[in-house]
């Protein structure tokens, strides 16, 4: 099995200052993840988990250590570069959806190519595309409020697919869904994460989650305490 | 490598009024308060300047030379001033409600001058609708206040090219007014930090 590192971790540390004291919010976290690895990372709240999305993300600076997104230093680049490797590599997926209140579900599938530069036509049809493969092809012109929350998780995952992104970072995605809607949210990702080829890390406590992905890495107080191995192996096709 | 330094993030004019139009329009109570604020400054503007028009194009006509008092001109700023703020406070709420949006956009590729741009588009579109609104309702209330002296038929005797250099003028101002109170907030919006928008909660 070839283990292509997409996303690498080097003694990346975080540091807040909050009314004087400093906050180690990730403090020396080393970790290298796979294409199409599927990763868990699970901890109290307060371990970190969000911090290092956002770091992966390149919405925030590590105060040191370094974040390499397929082999570049993310640290290195400017808010240009930054955006362009947020819009075009790295598709979010959040607890509370994030959805744009006054966008349809196809408006906000179709935003993230409306900023890669695609032609309109080709962004809405894409986006079409999209909301069709996670089932959502009868609710195209709907608003989010108009949506059911598995629904509105479903828009946010093809949103974060919109523009082909090798990675997806979902923080918490099935916190905000009962069970049976949360479990549809998984298969679906796991399907994506298999067919596709993408690497899926996903903060979650939802022990169903944990058990799709391929390493679990458990985190406290800013230090990852160890890593397993999940119960779905890792299979490359 | 790269490909991140080639990439290309766009956002373009066209793109920035389809979706400042649907906010908009989605949250109408606040549009209409921004236009009726503007259009209300305006419209007093508008009036002053078109009574004085119909003074000056009823004294060519025969009519005695009357005047509009200076003291109103001082009015017409402060009601304008009035505008101005009354609209960058309804934007910068407009700002606080969408921070979490703002964050979300930010974080799908939008740069710092996509958001400045949106929220400058949406200021633009209202200073629109709120000028033409504010200049029929200026025209009204010249007619109404000059009427019942030199007759309501005086707006016929006016040079066409003149109405149409105070339309114009109406308009620019209504523009520049809406674009100016709003440059604050879309600021604002624009240099929002995406990991604390997005933890924010309403």
């Amino acid at each position: 099995m070839s283990f292509e590192k997409v996303i690498e971790l080097k003694e990346l540390a975080r540091y807040f200052e909050v009314g004087g004291d400093l906050v180690k919010a990730l403090d020396g976290v080393n970790l290298d993840i796979g294409r199409g690895e599927y990763v868990s990372l699970v901890g109290p709240s307060g371990s970190g988990k969000t911090t290092l999305f956002n770091m992966i993300g390149g919405l925030d600076r590590p105060t040191q250590g370094s974040v390499y997104i397929d082999g570049v230093d993310i640290s290195k680049l400017d808010a240009y570069e930054l955006a362009w490797l947020r819009c075009r590599r790295i598709g979010y997926i959040f607890q509370s959806f994030n959805l744009i209140q006054v966008l349809t579900a196809l408006e906000n599938v179709a935003l993230p190519t409306v900023f890669a530069g695609l032609p309109r036509d080709e962004g809405n049809d894409k986006a079409q595309k999209l909301l069709e493969s996670v089932g959502l092809g009868e609710r195209l012109h709907h608003k989010p409020t108009q949506l059911s929350a598995g629904q509105q998780q479903r828009v946010a995952i093809a949103r974060a697919l919109a523009n082909d992104p090798a990675i997806i970072l979902a923080d918490e995605p099935t916190g905000n869904l009962d069970l049976k809607t949360g479990t549809e949210i998984i298969d679906l990702l796991h399907k994506l994460n298999r067919s596709k080829g993408l690497t899926l890390v996903a903060a979650t406590h939802d022990l169903k989650m944990i058990k799709a992905s391929d390493r679990v890495v458990m985190m406290r107080d800013g230090k990852i305490e160890k890593i397993e191995k999940g119960e779905a192996p890792l299979n490359h096709n | 490598m790269s490909e991140i330094k080639q990439g290309k993030i766009t956002f373009s004019f066209k793109d920035a009024i389809n979706l400042g139009f649907n906010y908009l329009r989605r949250r109408r109570d606040r549009s209409l308060l921004n236009i009726a604020s503007i259009s209300l400054g305006l419209s007093f503007y508008t009036s002053l300047i078109l009574t004085d028009v119909f003074y000056q194009t009823y004294a060519s006509i025969g009519g005695s030379s009357l005047s509009v008092e200076s003291t109103y001109y001082w009015l017409v700023i402060i009601a304008l001033i009035v505008s101005v703020v009354g609209i960058t406070n309804a934007m910068l709420i407009s700002v606080f409600e969408r921070i979490r949006e703002i964050g979300t956009m930010k974080c799908i590729g939008a740069l710092d001058q996509h958001v400045l741009l949106l929220f400058l588009v949406e200021a633009f579109l209202q200073g629109l609708v709120g000028g033409f609104i504010g200049f029929i309702l200026g025209v009204i209330a010249a007619l109404v206040s000059t009427g019942f002296t030199t007759g309501f038929d005086i707006i016929t005797y006016v040079d066409p090219t003149r109405m149409i250099t105070i339309f114009l003028t109406s308009l620019s101002i209504s523009l520049i007014l809406s674009v100016v109170a709003t440059m604050y907030p879309a600021y604002r919006a624009s240099k929002l930090d995406p990991v604390e928008a997005l933890r924010y909660e309403l």
